[in-house]
């Protein structure tokens, strides 16, 4: 194989689980973690005994601790957590922290955290909720000497790294000791952690294996309005986990948009209100609609810059490539204003979800100085999606320019379909946005359109994830987490039945749900797999098809946002580059030609240069081989052979492509007779490749990974396959019985009569 | 709907059932009656409609429509899916009921239909949408009213011109009636002085056109002009020689007086060609006014009603309900 010698590193560090330290496993660590805890539950901790006497906590009494105790603890000399000596950084950011205004209501907070179990805290941004509350529940939860943790959650990747960052600073500790996080394919954390800052998923995934949290005596929810899938079942779950664990403790953090609306839902909780450090911030609406959302706010950021008083900008846009294209026109436009104009200089940052986390760090740089002394100040412009709107708090912003989209995923169960469509933000998120805009100081938000459009067309709330999304990895989630009542599970937005109903179907034509519903050993197993059901299967099958390597390559591959790089300025270019690795039979296999040069000795001598050149996007790949490791390790774990066909032999792709089909069997078209178009099976949509594909029209079947909706039915990331494969692989979901009459029917019919005729005639023989 | 089709038919029309009924709606009547003329015609209209190579943009719009039609349609309205899906199946099994929402018996603001997804084609703002269609709605309300306007305008217009027409024609009417009653009177005076002549008429006609009433003068003018043409016409037919104006020395008075050449004609032409300008001014005035006058004169002049159509015996004209003709409805 290609990737031989890069992967030997790897091969090592994946064993490494199995051999040295089985607990840096993220996915074993619950294993151990509830071994300790068990441990734990009689004396403490060995080293903690030890640090016990020492520290400032010694005398607290558990849930029954004051703000005035907790202060004096904080101002040292030694760190109350691990005795050692604070430093001054420590005391710098302290008296910042009781500056916050959430910290004037502490004693307030702690009265209630011991009164009730479950508390609503509504805290508008600036309140310093995310950072201190945690902080507050350590002082008084003190779960060291209990061998437990206090796990906040946050729905985004980017939050969880840079709040555990900012919280392990203002509790001078290094990252990945008392404070740490965990996100997907990435855990900080340590024996010594008490607190964790975790995306809402790995908690999630973490109560899979042990259904009442047992790791934790205090869960914090943050940003629950966020509404994230994973937030809304944490909830289901945790309401009725606190009836089961009378000792846990429950906050759930909101902003302020419909704090009623969590209280009602657990069972009227008492609510806490901290008012926001919000400065006032000026509304200022377009006199008409914009014609071009994207120029408008083009031409609005460049206004402020060349018009307003200092100060950074924030602006909204919808993705990842509208995002890169409008960076590159500020910073060209900036220049030109800089050399011609005299503007003060203008340092643009993307932010979006997918942006490799030392980047989005970057978006904490101070602006640029002036360019020459006494010259006019700097500025920077910090270009984001959603991800800016709440979890993430950039000092500094004074002006925000809001074109009111955003690029939501939703799922409809009628024809299965799952799209990524910009579309107008709710008026709580507009709100949202337009508060960035007064943390440091008054500031103003640009709303790029009119006022009465703001009242008339944008809805109150944003639709939570759960109403939007496919739910088969949900139900598998849910099937693993215990919950069996499906439908009478306690949601606070429950799904539409039609979308429950297919996901259902989908599991179980899967064959992760028997037809009473319960997990079969293939849901158990795949519901390992942090994958859509439909990934984890076609990868456990892998092996049977002599191709879990490369199948494994394939899922990461898919897992990871686009892999190709397509700039407008050099599309020829890069579609040229593309054809060098086009394989003729599809997509699927063209990413993997792709990724086996990226690990070819050619492309690891200078990978950056490698990916450049080939318009490739290293990112992408980067991260793709970090989820390939993450998920090998499951496989081992799951005693999956990775096993691979012989490159030369003729069924080397024919394999890849067999294995895809026991995945995704159920997202096939057929090409219409009369011309491009193609019909997607049962659902009998008429779809287009998509223009990306690599593949010509002339193939009768394909798989698709998506189906996606924009001004036509497009399929992407297409591979073609043989209709004799699809009866073969997934004979229930092809019982000819149960498609309409039509097209497809009689082709598979046919397909069905030759392969019958084969078969007769070897018997024959 | 294919599996209700009573159509016995191949492989090839099944895979375009769905096509045809969208294209032809036609299989209402039950199927034996058809004749073979029918079916042949049928057939010939299926055959092109399958033939034609569907435009890009029929292409789209049929697809939109396929997309949206099960978009709009609840998995549970499909008999087959309540019948078969394993996956409603199971949901029944834990208690679901189709048109029931999930979730806890006390949310009532669960929903029961998925989201409906609206897909956005361009960068344009928000309100954009709206406010083009506000702004196309503006403008055909003001297309409507502006043709609204012409189309009202345009019947004032013909309801004008008819009654223009139709004063125009009493006028004329009016006219008549009061040369009659002037010649008549002055045949009346005439006969009383007793110097009548036979030639009475024919003294009215030869009379200068300036001293007849302006009222009536247009009407003896226009009748003069028409005899003109007519008789240069006929003039025209016989000879160049024969022209009215035509002066021929070798003609003495008696051929001219045979000829009927007299001297009265010549002045009639050359009062014709004369300018009138009391008669522009009288014909530029509004036709129900010259109307009015003409009427008020008959009155004045002779108690002759013109819409009664009688010649009342006194100034009183008792019995007249009035000027105008609307008194007289």
């Amino acid at each position: 194989m290609a990737d031989r010698r890069p992967e030997e590193p790897e091969m090592s560090r994946a064993k490494r689980p199995r051999t040295d330290d089985p607990s840096q496993n993220p996915y074993l660590a619950h294993m151990y973690e509830a071994q300790d805890t068990s441990d734990y539950n009689g004396y403490n901790r060995s080293n903690g005994s030890g640090t016990k006497a020492r520290t400032g906590l010694s005398d607290f009494k558990r849930h029954a601790t004051t703000a005035l105790q907790a202060h004096d603890a904080e101002d040292g000399p030694n760190n109350p957590f691990n005795n050692a000596p604070l430093s001054k950084q420590y005391f710098n950011i302290l008296k910042t922290r009781r500056d916050l205004p959430v910290h004037k209501q502490r004693q307030e907070f702690l009265d209630m955290f011991h009164k009730s179990q479950i508390l609503v805290f509504v805290g508008e941004t600036g309140s310093g909720k995310t950072t201190q509350i945690p902080q507050f529940v350590l002082f008084d939860d003190l779960p060291h000497f209990s061998g437990k943790l206090v796990a906040c959650t946050q729905p985004r990747r980017v939050a969880a790294t840079s709040v555990a960052q900012r919280v392990a600073n203002e509790m001078d500790v290094k990252l990945g000791d008392e404070v740490g996080y965990s996100i997907r394919f990435e855990d900080v954390s340590g024996p010594k952690t008490i607190l964790k800052y975790m995306t809402d998923g790995m908690l999630l995934r973490e109560a899979m294996h042990d259904h009442n949290l047992t790791r934790y005596s205090c869960i914090i929810l943050d940003e629950a309005h966020e509404r994230t899938l994973a937030t809304d079942l944490l909830m289901g779950l945790l309401k009725e986990i606190a009836l089961r664990r009378p000792d846990l403790k429950i906050v759930v953090m909101s902003a302020t948009l419909d704090a009623q609306k969590f209280q009602r839902y657990f069972n009227d909780a008492p609510l806490l209100a901290v008012p926001g450090r919000t400065h006032p911030v000026e509304i200022f609406y377009t006199p008409e609609p914009e014609r071009d959302y994207v120029e408008a706010a083009l031409r609005t950021v460049l206004q402020i810059h060349a018009t307003e008083p200092e100060g950074d900008i924030l602006l909204f846009l919808t993705g990842e490539e509208e995002i890169e294209d409008a960076c590159r026109k500020i910073t060209l436009e900036a220049d030109e204003m800089i050399r011609e104009a005299d503007a003060g200089p203008l340092k643009v940052y993307p932010l979006y979800g997918n942006l490799p986390p030392q980047q989005q760090q970057r978006i904490f740089e101070p602006a640029p100085p002036p360019t020459r002394p006494g010259g006019r100040p700097g500025r920077k412009v910090i270009v984001g999606t959603n991800v800016a709107e709440t979890s993430l708090t950039i000092d500094g912003i004074v002006y925000v320019v809001d074109p009111g989209f955003s690029k939501q995923k939703v799922y409809n169960p009628r024809i299965r379909v799952e799209s990524l469509l910009v579309s107008p933000i709710s008026k709580a998120s507009a709100q949202q946005r337009a508060g960035r805009a007064g943390r440091t100081r008054p500031g103003k938000c640009f709303r790029l359109y009119t006022e009465a459009a703001f009242k008339k067309e944008l809805i109150e709330q944003t639709y939570p994830e759960i109403l939007r999304s496919n739910l088969a990895n949900t139900v598998l989630e849910l099937k693993k987490l215990g919950v069996d009542d499906l439908v009478h599970f306690d949601l606070m937005d429950p799904p539409a039945p039609e979308t429950l109903m297919r996901a259902l179907e989908e599991l179980n034509y899967l064959a992760c749900l028997d037809d009473d519903g319960d997990l079969t050993a293939l849901g158990k197993l795949a519901s390992e797999f942090p994958l859509d059901p439909s990934l984890a299967v076609m990868l456990i099958s892998s092996p049977e098809f002599y191709c879990s390597n490369e199948i494994l390559s394939l899922t990461a591959l898919l897992s990871v946002p686009q892999i190709f790089v397509r700039p407008a300025s050099a599309r020829k270019r890069a579609d040229e580059m593309k054809a060098l690795f086009a394989h003729p039979d599809g997509d699927h296999l063209t990413m993997l030609n792709v990724y086996h040069a990226f690990k070819g000795a050619e492309a690891q001598a200078d990978p950056k240069r490698w990916c450049h050149e080939h318009f490739i996007s290293l990112r992408a790949l980067q991260s793709a081989d970090n989820v390939r490791q993450q998920l090998k390790r499951i496989m081992e774990k799951s005693e999956l052979d990775l096993v691979s066909t012989d490159f030369n032999d003729k069924d080397y792709y024919t394999n890849i492509r067999r294995a895809l089909v026991a995945g995704f069997f159920m997202q096939v078209a057929k090409k219409d007779p009369s011309g491009k178009t193609y019909k997607t099976v049962k659902d009998d949509q008429s779809v287009l490749l998509h223009p990306s594909t690599v593949l010509g029209v002339d193939s009768e079947w394909v798989v698709y990974n998506e189906f996606v909706l924009t001004t036509k039915n497009y399929v992407r990331t297409v591979t073609a396959v043989r209709p004799e494969w699809l009866l073969d692989i997934a004979p229930t979901y092809y019982d000819l019985a149960t498609f309409p009459k039509g097209e497809v029917r009689t082709a598979l019919q046919r397909t069905l009569d030759k392969i019958k005729r084969k078969q007769a005639m070897k018997g024959g023989r | 709907m294919s599996t209700q089709d009573p159509m016995p038919s191949n492989g090839l029309e099944d895979e375009e059932d769905d096509y045809m009924n969208m294209v032809i709606a036609e299989p209402t009547k039950p199927r034996e009656k058809e004749t073979y003329t029918q079916r042949r015609l049928r057939k010939e209209r299926e055959a092109e409609a399958r033939g034609r190579v569907k435009s890009k943009a029929e292409q789209a719009a049929d697809e939109a429509a396929a997309r949206e039609a099960a978009l709009s349609t609840s998995l549970f309205a499909d008999p087959q899916t309540t019948t078969t899906n394993k996956g409603l199946a199971m949901m029944a099994k834990m208690g679901f009921k189709p048109g029931v929402a999930l979730g806890s018996k006390v949310n009532s603001g669960a929903r029961t239909e998925p989201i409906v997804i609206s897909m956005k084609e361009d960068r344009g703002g928000i309100g954009l949408d709206s406010e083009k269609k506000r702004k196309f709605r503006v403008e055909v309300e003001q297309e409507g009213k502006r043709v609204k306007a012409e189309e009202g305008e345009y019947r004032e217009r013909l309801r004008k011109e008819r009654e223009e027409v139709r004063l125009e024609g009493q006028v004329g009417a009016a006219m008549r009636v009061a040369e009659r009653l002037y010649a008549e009177k002055e045949e009346d005076s005439a006969q009383q002085d007793g110097t009548e002549d036979a030639s009475s008429r024919r003294k009215i006609s030869s009379k200068p056109l300036k001293q007849i009433n302006v009222l009536w003068r247009g009407l003896v003018r226009k009748r003069e002009e028409k005899e003109r043409d007519r008789r240069m016409r006929y003039d025209l037919q016989q000879s160049l020689s024969r022209l009215p104006t035509y002066d021929d020395p070798d003609e003495d008075r008696d051929d001219r007086k045979a000829l009927g050449k007299d001297r009265v004609q010549h002045t009639l032409v050359e009062d014709l060609e004369e300018e009138d300008p009391e008669l522009d001014e009288f014909n530029s005035l509004d036709p129900a006014y010259r109307l009015e006058k003409l009427v008020r004169h008959l009155r004045e002049e002779y108690h002759y009603c013109f819409w009664c159509k009688y010649t009342y015996p006194d100034q009183e004209m008792e019995g007249c309900p009035g000027l105008t003709e609307e008194e007289h409805d």
